[in-house]
């Protein structure tokens, strides 16, 4: 065969083949969401005034609280069932988008939602997901979306990362005086906030700690995506479990700020997060 | 079986050829992208994220105009080249030991030359931020800096016809954004490569080096490269070199939360360092003689110490004559690169 020949056949084939990936699998797709439930042991969330001496909640060592912010980061979602079923949520990050990246905040109820497209249609009976942005999400750089510390996200520059999970409130054993920052914001006295962050991991180093985590969660039965069938998990982040499980004494735990400090409440986040129960069809979700 | 491989081959390079056309889609392609980062041939690999941040023409002059405009800073008095000026291989000048910011308070640290800063892992003394693009946001939101947020600078931007205008151009956005901000700051840093000193074209063998900075440089290999390593002068480690045994600022401890980093610091590059005094974190010196002096004969010790400085338990830093020591400086001035610091593209021309 002439060389010409061969090339102009080479680009015929090539020309066929570099696009295949585009074209959409001719495969059924449906819709599954996650709803995301913050709640305190059975008590719904529902947010005070930092400050607010109105304390609603109390955890198992007799501690009272509020909550004043309560939210974190959740990406990587992936669901699997029983025969091999996949799907693992798109992350792309970008100056403009920080897609598969979802800041759940107590205060936004739009963002308890979480809308997964294109899955593909079968049975599912597990979802996994990181709470925390973990170093693929920061050694990109400047992110948008959720990811953009002058849109809301939670930004720590003084040990570049983000914060993976925010729980503010007023405790009545907080040690937390006022401070008035002289820049219009202030710390009102008996606030407490727990920042949890950090994302290295540095092998040497053992008090360099990662408080990303990941989380798998079964369903305990399977719900079946179709084009007509769009089921829903609902998940319940119970913030007593997080503050029970470090028995925390609001009385020299007030100010969390760094990774060291976190590491209790990251190591919680385990038994924080579970499926309470899934509805096949998800026709509006009761609330 | 020849032929077979001679097709693997043309399909492979067919396949290239191809995907890079046929799927392009125009969607990645930014408006004018002509200005390009070249790294320097004896430079190793930059770890900047230009795959996200492409160089362009647009979005470097968006970076320069915001790297000097003081609009980034609350009252609007003090921008990014206060304290980090072209004559000093954008380190700050010698009047400001430690850096000055909004109302003239003052901060900690001593700020360092941003040369090269495309080829650094981690960035500030501490190592507290791991990529160029954050380093902007420690500066506009730091109140010893210049007391902005960055949510208030995107709104200062957004009201700024003009700025809108350049967001677009640069990066295609109708309003200005933070990390497109960050991203435009980025990509004017990252282009500020000194590499073309005299010891470079000595490199190169372009230049000779007088016999004085020929036995500086020996005695420099021989007793300071264990640090500041390689082309770019460190090896990015963090090391207490004793001057001081009061970590008031705990460095690399306070990233690290770890008693045993408490008094390091970034080894810094010794690139410039002819023209960037004062020296060290703190500015403790203000000439290199006195730098020199240090490793000779002036280091304290502390739990921290860098166990090269040590014989056992005693201290005995880098014993030099003072003859060599004057080597040494004359060697560390052949690192000052004029084609650099005279620059037009990192000029403020407004
Ligand atoms: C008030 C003085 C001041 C201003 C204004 C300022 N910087 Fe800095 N800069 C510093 C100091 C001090 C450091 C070192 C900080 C540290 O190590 O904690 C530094 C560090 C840096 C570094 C990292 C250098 C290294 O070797 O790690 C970069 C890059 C930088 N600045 C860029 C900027 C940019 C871009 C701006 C404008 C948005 C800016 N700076 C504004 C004082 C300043
Ligand atoms: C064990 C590692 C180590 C060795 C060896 C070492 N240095 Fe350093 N050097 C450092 C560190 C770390 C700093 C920054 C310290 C600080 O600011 O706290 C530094 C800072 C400097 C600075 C100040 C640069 C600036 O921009 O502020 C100069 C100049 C310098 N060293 C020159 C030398 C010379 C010359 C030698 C050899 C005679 C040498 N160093 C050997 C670790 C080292």
């Amino acid at each position: 065969m002439k060389i010409s020949k061969i090339l102009a056949l080479l680009a015929l084939i090539v020309t066929i083949m570099s696009c295949e990936n585009d074209e959409p699998q001719p495969e059924e797709f449906g819709t599954f969401q996650l709803y995301f439930d913050n709640k305190v042991g059975a008590s719904e969330l529902t947010l005070s005034e930092p400050g607010s001496t109105n304390y609603n909640y109390e955890t198992t060592n007799g501690e009272k609280f509020n909550l004043s912010r309560f939210g974190y980061y959740v990406s990587k979602i992936k669901l699997e069932g029983p025969n091999g079923e996949l799907y693992e949520d798109e992350v792309s990050v970008s100056a403009s988008e920080s897609k598969g990246y979802y800041q759940i905040l107590e205060s936004v109820a739009s963002s308890h939602n979480v809308m997964l497209e294109n899955v593909p249609a079968g049975s599912y009976s597990k979802v996994t997901f990181t709470i925390g942005v973990a170093e693929d999400g920061v050694q990109e750089g400047a992110l948008g979306g959720v990811l953009d510390p002058a849109k809301g996200a939670w930004f720590w520059n003084w040990n570049a990362g983000y914060i993976g999970m925010a729980i503010e409130g007023t405790a009545e054993n907080s040690a937390q005086q006022y401070v008035d920052w002289g820049n219009g914001t202030e710390t009102k006295e008996k606030t407490f906030a727990v920042h949890v962050g950090g994302w290295k991991d540095v092998t040497d180093n053992e008090n360099f700690v990662n408080n990303v985590r990941t989380r798998t969660l079964d369903f305990g039965t399977t719900v079946s995506v179709s084009e007509e069938l769009s089921p829903n998990a609902h998940v319940v982040t119970d913030v007593l479990k997080l503050l029970d499980g470090v028995n925390i004494d609001f009385s020299s735990t007030y100010s969390v700020h760094a990774p060291k400090a976190g590491k209790p409440f990251a190591d919680q986040l385990a038994n924080a997060f579970v499926v309470h129960h899934v509805h096949q069809s998800s026709n509006g979700h009761g609330h | 079986m020849v032929i077979n491989r001679v097709m693997k081959k043309c399909l492979a390079i067919g396949w290239v050829l191809f995907s890079l056309w046929s799927c392009g889609g125009g969607a990645d392609e930014k408006p004018g992208e002509v200005l390009a980062f070249v790294k320097p041939e004896h430079f190793p690999e930059p770890t900047y994220t230009f795959q996200n941040n492409p160089i362009t023409a647009e979005g470097f002059e968006l970076g320069k105009k915001l790297f000097f405009d003081p609009i980034l800073s609350r009252d609007k008095s003090v921008s990014c080249n206060n304290c980090h000026q072209q004559s000093r291989a954008f380190a700050d000048t010698p009047l400001h030991p430690t850096s000055v910011g909004v109302d003239n308070r003052f901060g900690i640290r001593n700020a360092p030359s941003i040369a090269n800063m495309a080829f650094m892992k981690e960035f500030f003394w501490d190592g507290a931020v791991t990529h160029l693009d954050f380093v902007p946001i420690n500066a506009i939101e730091s109140d010893v800096e210049m007391d902005e947020s960055l949510e208030n600078v995107v709104k200062k931007l957004n009201a700024s016809e003009a700025y809108r205008t350049k967001f677009k151009t640069a990066f295609g956005t109708e309003e200005a954004t933070a990390p497109y901000l960050l991203h435009a700051l980025s990509q004017f840093t990252a282009m500020m490569i000194s590499a073309d000193s005299k010891y470079d074209k000595y490199l190169q063998g372009q230049e000779e080096l007088t016999a004085n900075e020929s036995r500086g440089l020996a005695l420099f290999e021989q007793k300071c490269s264990s640090c500041h390593a390689g082309v770019l002068f460190t090896d990015q480690s963090y090391r207490n070199n004793g001057i001081s045994s009061d970590f008031g600022d705990k460095g690399r401890g306070l990233i690290t939360e770890d008693e045993a980093d408490e008094g390091k610091f970034k080894v810094p590059s010794l690139r410039n360092a002819g023209i960037t005094a004062p020296y060290m974190h703190n500015a403790k010196f203000s000439t290199l003689e006195e730098v020199l002096e240090h490793y000779g004969n002036g280091m304290v010790d502390s739990p921290t110490l860098d166990p090269s400085f040590k014989n056992g338990e005693v201290v005995v830093g880098i014993p030099m004559t003072k003859e060599e020591q004057g080597d040494i400086i004359e060697f560390i001035h052949t690192l000052t690169d004029y084609t650099f610091i005279s620059d037009e593209r990192f000029r403020n021309n407004e």
